[in-house]
């Protein structure tokens, strides 16, 4: 009994741990069309300000839960003026520019703070079940997994933003038509894209540590969660993390992590074979 | 017997969302037949089109070619069972030569040294050997149309589909084409959309009338201009316009 | 009518320096160039790769390093093995090919769009490089070659000539075999451009509706320009691999994705040429630059990337050849201009 309710624990920190990592990227993915290739090294500038900002003396949790957010969404911001705004309409160049982005951060943050690896250590301590020991952070995780989606459909169905949002989502020109700036949309959309993965950033710090190539390890993940699951930032997300976070949950029990990821994008590509436009591309196809 | 008809499709339906482009179609064709479709703007004759070539999976119904029930089929495979057709807007490889469109058709159905003549003679019927070395992302929008016609001619389908072939010509353009459309429907089936009414009443027998995605008459050409009802809902406009 | 492969000034000029380089090089260089020399050759077989299935199939793949990487694996496992590198060099050939086939099938039967095309060739070359680095263990071998993980494979064979094990290349051999492939790719893969197939290719990047409106298969030809691109990626990866005796999992990294990419760009997307160009000169800035220990690799080819995005969308090459079509016709416009002016005195 004990080892069930552990198997189950697990596998839903696995999908909100994917939820976590993907819904920044789904968030600007959903709305522009975009997929942000520098997603795992705004998630290592999350994790990076966490730590500093620990390490000079600020509290842990709101390094984690404001500081990360606001630095790495201002940081989107500046990223969607500066790059991403000339590359409307051209999407093949938004990706490698984004591409460029990510290897420039790397090296630049390689060269700033060195290429160690560095951590706090996890905080809360651990729950027993049964003969088990379960972190305590594994249920802050999916807390925060369920609020996130929570907030986000909020926001979409009940506020004027979110409207907007949905509007411009919908039909770019005729929102435009309509007097809402889209630019400014896709400009709030990629900083709350970016202030969502850097909370994901900051929130996973304490487990992995953080070091300038540590990106490279989620993007992976990410990416195959936000296409597989398709236009539709909160059904997709979450229907591709719960199948997907269960598969690679399954097959790290059964063999180890480093089959979990080709597990993953097998599944994905089987998927994307039968749904081209992701899940929420056939099946929930008016869902947000 | 049905294999008099080259084409046949029955409760053929497109939905997109809540909109129904075509509803309920039972449409059929003669080998060797030409037929105009008529019909409003948005009547469903494009998309009507575009599921008998493959672009779009109807959502339900079925479409027979010669007796092979060929719904759900991938386009090319359509294309390769004997369907040709001019989309309304022009599809054409921009970035290259009026005679390389050409030969790309050509080269389908003929080996290489064939190919070559075929193109040049495609051309030469379609009045675009002048153009031959120009680029065709260049040229204007009636050119556009007859090169696609070569394209579609080049392969020498028994169907050929028309989506609106006279839009942007010039008179002499529309007269050629005129003759081509009937010199073509000697070896092979035609439909033809269009809404140039001279250009209708030159090359046109038996016509078919769409409305709201369904099929609103189908009669002679001449009874169909003095129908009243098909005057109210496509013509009527036009006339009063006139008035 | 037909611009003809025969018939294209562009193409002799570049077979002409390239067998002169190959004859000529090894006569005037020193044994250090040479080895520089053959390392811009194989890495410019790797950017013809890439050019080639973007340039003339219109496949954008920021996977290129999981073929190069295949096929250098492949090499190094296949001769330690075997003792002797022909066959490995063939099936560092046609194993990337054939697992390009296979992924392309999912892909472009599939349908998917160009981003979702970026993202899976992205994941799957993370993925081999996540597994790659996790086979350190001495159980992770096959036959006599051990993986290595992070460590790599040490100690691959030379190349041989075919037939004779014991007849390894010296570096000059090794260099004119190198400029031979590289020659014989270019060589291919302009015939392959010229023939009726690279059209149908370039029809197919101008407009897929109307290439399978035409009955054009889109999907077969997709999978088949790919997988072209996959086996000579992969062979420039066994090519990299006899080079440097070694190979470790960095062959599989962002880093070897993004460098094909930055040259195919940099030279100019729909050219075999420029991308070459490209190769030797951006090799040896990163050379020039690297010895500095300023800044890193990353940083560079990130800061050269979106630099060329954004100011460069048509490559170097194009972009050199608008500019110099530029001046030709400003100086034209001058020289009419001055004569006019000249002719306007003289009336006075």
């Amino acid at each position: 009994m004990d080892y069930v309710l552990i198997i189950v624990i697990e596998m839903l920190r696995a999908i909100s741990w994917l939820v976590l990592l993907a819904s920044g990227l789904a968030i600007i993915f959903g709305m522009m069309r975009v997929i942000n290739f520098a997603h795992g090294e705004f998630l290592m500038l999350g994790g990076y300000i966490t730590i500093m900002s620990h390490n000079a003396g600020v509290n842990l949790w709101i390094a984690m839960l404001v500081l990360a957010p606001l630095c790495v969404g201002i940081f989107g911001i500046l990223v969607e003026r500066f790059i991403i705004r000339f590359l409307y309409g051209r999407i093949l160049d938004s990706l490698l520019a984004t591409w460029g982005l990510s290897l420039l951060m790397v090296g630049g943050v390689t060269l700033v703070f060195g290429n160690t690896v560095q951590g706090v250590s996890t905080p809360l301590g651990g729950v027993s079940i049964g003969a088990y020991q379960v972190p305590f952070y594994n249920f802050v995780l999916i807390g925060f997994a369920a609020v996130l989606m929570l907030a986000i459909w909020s926001v979409l169905k009940f506020t004027k933003a979110g409207l907007i949002a949905r509007a411009t989502m919908q039909n770019p020109d005729m929102a435009e038509t309509l007097g809402i700036r889209t630019s400014w949309v896709y400009m709030a959309t990629f900083g709350i894209g970016s202030a969502v993965t850097g909370l994901a950033g900051g929130l996973l710090a304490p487990l992995t540590g953080v070091v300038p190539s540590m990106g490279v390890n989620f993007v992976g993940q990410s990416f195959i969660t936000v296409i597989t699951g398709g236009a539709s930032m909160i059904a997709g997300t979450l229907s591709a993390s719960t199948l997907l976070g269960t598969i690679s949950q399954g097959m790290t029990f059964l063999t180890g992590p480093v089959y979990g990821d080709a597990a993953l994008l097998l599944t994905a590509l089987v998927l994307l074979r039968v749904l081209p436009q992701g899940i929420t591309g056939r099946i929930f196809k008016k869902s947000l | 017997m049905s294999d008099a008809h080259i084409l046949t499709t029955e409760k053929l339906v497109m939905q997109f969302g809540g909109v129904t482009a075509v509803d309920n179609v039972d449409f059929s064709l003669k080998e060797g037949e030409l037929r105009c479709l008529l019909g409003p703007n948005g009547a469903g004759k494009s998309t009507f089109f575009k599921c008998l070539t493959g672009q779009l999976t109807p959502t339900s119904g079925t479409i027979k070619l010669r007796g092979a029930d060929i719904t759900g089929w991938n386009t090319h495979d359509i294309v390769n069972l004997g369907v040709g057709i001019k989309t309304q807007v022009p599809n054409l490889f921009n970035g290259i030569s009026v005679y390389e469109n050409i030969r790309m058709a050509a080269r389908r159905k003929h080996l290489k040294p064939m190919a070559k003549e075929k193109a040049e003679q495609m051309m030469e019927k379609c009045g675009v050997s002048h153009l031959a070395r120009r680029e065709v992302g260049l040229l204007a929008h009636g050119q556009r149309q007859l090169v696609e016609l070569a394209m579609v001619l080049a392969e020498e389908p028994p169907l050929v589909l028309l989506d609106e072939p006279a839009a942007g010509m010039t008179g002499d353009e529309r007269d050629r084409l005129a003759d081509l459309v009937l010199e073509t429907a000697r070896s092979a089936a035609v439909i033809v959309v269009e809404h140039d009414m001279a250009f209708i009443r030159r090359i046109a027998k038996f016509v078919t009338v769409f409305n709201r995605g369904a099929i609103f008459r189908e009669a002679m050409i001449d009874e169909i201009l003095s129908d009243r009802a098909v005057q109210e809902i496509y013509l009527g406009k036009q006339a009063d316009v006139a008035a | 009518m037909e611009k003809t492969l025969a018939k294209d000034i562009g193409f002799w000029v570049m077979l002409g320096i390239g067998l002169a380089v190959m004859f000529i090089g090894p006569m005037v260089w020193g044994l250090f160039e040479i080895m520089q020399i053959t390392q811009y050759v194989v890495l410019s077989v790797y950017a013809l790769s890439l050019a080639y299935i973007w340039g003339f199939g219109g496949i954008l793949s920021f996977g290129q390093a999981a073929f190069f990487g295949l096929g250098a694996y492949t090499f190094a496992v296949a001769s330690i093995n075997i003792g002797e590198t022909t066959v490995p060099f063939a099936l560092s050939f046609l194993l990337p090919a054939a697992f390009g086939a296979a992924l392309g099938y999912f892909m472009f039967y599939g349908r998917l769009s160009d981003v979702y095309l970026g993202v899976v060739t992205m994941v799957v070359t993370l993925i081999f490089w996540k597994l790659i680095n996790h086979t350190a263990g001495p159980e992770y071998s096959i036959g006599a070659a051990r993986l290595g993980g992070f460590n790599g494979i040490p100690s691959i064979p030379i190349l041989n000539v075919p037939g004779d094990a014991k007849a390894w290349l010296d570096p000059a051999q090794m260099f004119q075999a190198f400029m031979g492939i590289l020659i014989i790719v270019y060589l291919c893969l302009r015939l392959i451009i010229a023939s009726d197939f690279g059209r149908v290719s370039v029809g197919i990047r101008e407009n897929e509706t109307r290439a399978s409106l035409l009955g054009y298969d889109i999907r077969r030809h997709k999978v088949i320009i790919f997988a072209i691109g996959s086996g000579i990626a992969g062979m420039s990866g066994a090519m990299w691999a006899t080079y440097q005796t070694f190979i470790d999992p960095n062959a599989f990294s962002m880093e070897m994705s993004a460098k094909a990419l930055v040259w195919v760009m940099a030279g100019g997307v729909g050219t075999l040429a420029g991308p070459i160009l490209a190769v030797i000169l951006l090799q040896w800035l990163s050379l020039k630059l690297g010895t500095m220990h300023i800044l890193n690799n990353y940083f560079i080819l990130g800061a050269i990337l979106m630099g060329l995005v954004l100011l460069l969308p048509r490559g170097l090459l194009p972009s050199l050849r608008l500019l110099a079509e530029r001046l030709w016709h400003l100086g034209r416009q001058k020289m009419d201009a001055s004569a006019a002016s000249r002719k306007a005195t003289s009336d006075v």
